[in-house]
C-alpha cells in the first residue's frame, strides 16, 4: 500500500515533528488516502511499477525509482499484525543534530563522519519486538551478617551476627521488550532501552509511511529466553533490594515462580546510520523516541598521530621556552 | 580521501590547534628574539676594568708547573671573554681550620678578600667575576684540602649551591691526578655560567626534564582519553518494567542464627629514630658581605 495526497497525489509520510501525516510536496496535513497494492507481487512498486528489491522480512521500504514509501500489507496483517507501536518522535534532522552534538568532540573520528552527505544516509526503521508480561512470585533467601567492633584495653573485638533472611514478593512485569530482528544486534537493541511506553499506540499502517520496517523474523517463543533471563535478574534484584541494614548479604536461594505470562508483538522506532570506513562498517543506532545513541566511533589512525603529535610538539615548544626563561634568560 | 574531505580535515585541524599555535608561536618568537638580543648584547660586552691585575692564576701551593700556569692563564683569558666575567684561581697550602665551621669561614674570607683586594671584575673593579680558592693543606691532624668559590656581581645570582657543586664535581674528577685539568674543567663551567646562566649540564635539569617528559605524558593521556569510548550505558534498572513501578512484599523475616566473636591484641608501635646523612664540611653561604663591605656569594667543599 502507499499513502497518497488527496491534493497533489504526492507520497504522504508520517512527520515525527508534526505528529501527523504530512505531504512534503504540497505541505498538506492529514490529506492522505491509502492506495492499496494492485498486485500481490511485492517487488513491483504500486505507484511507478518499478521492480524493487524486497528482503525476506521487510514490511516497509522506499522505492528506489519514485522514492515513494511502500508498505506491504501481507507483512502487517494476520499473524504479522503488530498490536502496538511507538511512532517516531524524532525526525531525521533532530537525529542528525543529536549525533553531531554527541560526537563533535571526537577529534579522532574520520573527517567526513559527521558530514551532511554521510548523515543523510540515515534511515528510520521500525524494529519488530516481542513484549512479554510476567506476573511472578520471588521467594528469596539469604544469609546476612551484621558486624560490630569495639576495643577494650589493648584488645580489639569483632562480633559477627548471622541472620537467616527471607523475602517473598509479588512482581508484575509489563512489556519486557526483546527484538525479533535477526539483523539487529541483540546487545545494541538492549542498550537502546528503555522506551517510554506512555507513547505506545495501537498499530496503524500510516505510521510506517516515510520509514523502513520489518516484520518479526523470529517467533515469540524463540526469543523469550532473553525476556525470562531479564525478568529473573530483575526479580532477584528487587527482592534483594528489600534486604537492608546488613554488613553483607549472601544469596542462598531464590525461587521465581511465573504465575502468568503473555506476549505481544509490536514495533519500536530506531534510526540507523551506517558509516563505512576503510571497508569496515560502523553502525550507529538512535532510539527514535528518546534519542539515545548506541555505537562506537571509528578511529582515524592518521588523526591520532597528527593531533597527539601536534599537541606534543606545541607543549614541547611552550615548555622549552618557559624553561629557557626560567633558567637562562633571567641572567640576561 | 578526496580533495574536499582533505581540505576539510586541514581546516578542522588548524581550527582545533589555533590557540596552541598562537601561544607556541608567540613564545618561540619572543624566546628566540630574547636570545638574539642577549647574544648581540654579549658580544658588545668588552672587558672594562683596568685596575685589576692581568694575572689570573696564583699558584701559592705550587701544584702547577710554570707551563701549566701559563696555559691556564691563557685559557682563562679566552674563557673570560666568552663568559664576560673575571675568573681568578688561587691555590693555597696553608691551614684554614680543623672544624668545618672554621674552615668555611676562613676559606670564604680569604676568597672574598683576595677578590676585593685585586679589584677583580669584568665590567668594573669589584664587578662580575669569581675567585676559586683551592687549598691543599694537610698535616698530621688531617686534611684541610678543599675549594671555595667566591662570587661577585652578576655571578652572585647566577651561581647557587647547585652550580657550585657542579663546578666542584667537575674539578673532583681530576684534582688529585691532574690539578691543571681540574682547574680547566672548573673554568669551563664558570664561563658557561657567565654566558648562559647554566653550565654544561644544560641549565636547571628539572625544568628541561619536565619540558621533555610532560609533553609525552600529556599527549599520551590526551590520546587515551579521546580513544576511549563505549557504545552506550545501560540505562535500565531492575524496576524499569515493573507495573506501576511497585511490587508487593508478601512476607519478610529476619531470623538470628548465631554469633561469633574474634579478638586480637592491638600492639602499641614505638617509633624508631630517624636516619640521617652527613658529609664532610662545605656548604653555601648565599649572599654576604666581605670584610671590605662588598657583596659576595659562593660556597665551598672539602675534600
Amino acid at each position: 500500500m502507499i499513502f497518497k495526497c488527496r491534493n497533489c497525489f504526492g507520497n504522504v509520510v508520517y512527520s515525527p515533528e508534526k505528529k501527523k501525516m504530512y505531504c512534503p510536496y504540497c505541505d498538506s496535513e492529514e490529506s492522505h488516502e491509502m492506495k492499496p497494492a494492485t498486485s500481490t507481487d511485492m517487488s513491483i512498486c504500486p505507484d511507478c511499477g518499478g521492480v524493487i528489491p524486497v528482503a525476506e522480512h521487510t514490511s516497509a521500504t522506499q522505492c528506489p525509482y519514485c522514492n515513494n514509501y511502500l508498505i506491504f500489507e501481507q507483512r502487517v496483517e494476520g499473524d504479522y499484525l503488530p498490536k502496538m507501536l511507538i511512532p517516531f518522535q524524532m525526525g531525521k534532522e533532530s537525529c542528525k543534530k543529536l549525533i553531531r552534538d554527541k560526537f563533535k568532540k571526537k577529534v579522532f573520528a574520520p573527517t567526513d563522519f559527521l558530514s551532511e552527505v554521510r548523515l543523510n544516509t540515515m534511515q528510520g526503521t521500525y524494529v519488530p519486538y516481542w513484549f512479554y508480561d510476567y506476573d511472578v512470585n520471588a521467594d528469596y533467601q539469604a544469609e546476612a551478617t551484621k558486624v560490630r567492633s569495639w576495643s577494650s584495653g589493648d584488645m580489639r573485638y569483632t562480633e559477627t551476627s548471622y541472620y537467616d533472611v527471607r523475602r517473598n514478593i509479588d512482581v508484575n512485569f509489563r512489556d519486557i521488550p526483546v527484538d525479533a530482528s535477526v539483523d539487529m544486534p541483540d546487545d545494541v537493541m538492549d542498550l537502546m532501552q528503555p522506551y517510554n511506553y506512555k507513547e505506545l499506540v495501537d498499530f496503524q499502517p500510516q505510521y510506517l509511511s516515510g520509514f523502513y520496517a520489518e516484520k518479526y523474523n523470529m517467533p515469540g517463543n524463540a526469543v523469550e529466553g532473553r525476556a525470562r533471563k531479564q525478568m529473573s535478574e530483575d526479580a532477584s534484584a528487587l527482592a534483594k533490594s528489600q534486604v537492608v541494614g546488613y554488613s553483607s548479604v549472601r544469596q542462598v536461594n531464590n525461587n521465581i515462580t511465573v504465575k502468568s505470562a503473555a506476549q505481544k508483538y509490536g514495533l519500536l522506532p530506531v534510526w540507523k546510520y551506517m558509516y563505512t570506513y576503510k571497508d569496515k562498517e560502523y553502525p550507529f543506532y538512535v532510539n527514535g523516541q528518546t534519542g539515545k545513541i548506541v555505537g562506537s566511533v571509528p578511529i582515524s589512525t592518521s588523526k591520532v598521530w597528527a593531533y597527539a603529535g601536534t599537541l606534543w610538539a606545541c607543549l614541547l615548544i611552550i615548555l622549552m621556552c618557559v624553561s629557557m626563561w626560567m633558567s637562562v634568560l633571567p641572567w640576561m | 580521501m578526496n580533495r574536499e574531505v582533505r581540505n576539510l580535515a586541514f581546516k578542522q585541524y588548524f581550527k582545533y590547534f589555533a590557540g596552541w599555535f598562537i601561544v607556541a608561536g608567540i613564545l618561540l618568537v619572543v624566546t628566540v628574539g630574547a636570545f638574539v638580543v642577549k647574544s648581540i648584547g654579549t658580544k658588545s660586552d668588552a672587558h672594562n676594568n683596568s685596575e685589576a691585575p692581568v694575572e689570573r692564576v696564583f699558584d701559592y701551593a705550587d701544584v702547577l708547573t710554570a707551563q701549566e700556569e701559563k696555559d691556564l692563564s691563557n685559557y682563562i683569558t679566552e674563557k673570560e671573554a666568552y663568559g664576560t666575567l673575571d675568573i681568578v684561581i688561587v691555590t693555597l697550602d696553608q691551614p684554614m681550620g680543623i672544624s668545618d665551621y672554621e674552615w668555611e669561614n676562613n676559606m670564604m674570607n680569604y676568597a672574598d678578600d683576595f677578590y676585593d683586594a685585586g679589584k677583580f671584575g669584568w665590567n668594573k673593579p669589584d664587578g662580575d667575576g669569581v675567585c676559586l680558592v683551592d687549598n691543599w693543606y694537610e698535616d698530621e691532624n688531617g686534611s684541610q684540602k678543599g675549594s671555595w668559590l667566591s662570587t661577585a656581581g652578576k655571578m652572585i645570582e647566577t651561581i647557587g649551591p647547585t652550580e657550585e657543586y657542579a663546578v666542584f664535581d667537575a674539578m673532583d674528577r681530576y684534582i688529585e691526578s691532574n690539578p691543571y685539568k681540574a682547574y680547566c674543567a672548573a673554568v669551563d663551567e664558570l664561563a658557561d655560567y657567565g654566558k648562559f646562566g647554566y653550565g654544561d649540564q644544560g641549565g636547571d635539569p628539572t625544568w628541561f626534564c619536565l619540558a621533555f617528559i610532560v609533553p609525552f605524558i600529556v599527549a599520551g593521556i590526551y590520546a587515551a582519553v579521546n580513544l576511549s569510548q563505549s557504545k552506550a550505558k545501560d540505562t535500565t534498572v531492575a524496576g524499569t518494567y515493573v507495573e506501576n513501578g511497585q511490587m508487593n512484599v508478601r512476607s519478610r523475616s529476619d531470623q538470628f542464627i548465631r554469633k561469633s566473636v574474634s579478638s586480637y591484641r592491638v600492639s602499641s608501635s614505638s617509633s624508631g629514630g630517624g636516619g640521617g646523612s652527613s658529609h664532610r664540611g662545605g656548604g653555601s653561604r648565599g649572599s654576604h658581605r666581605s670584610s671590605s663591605g662588598r657583596s659576595h656569594g659562593g660556597g665551598g667543599r672539602r675534600r
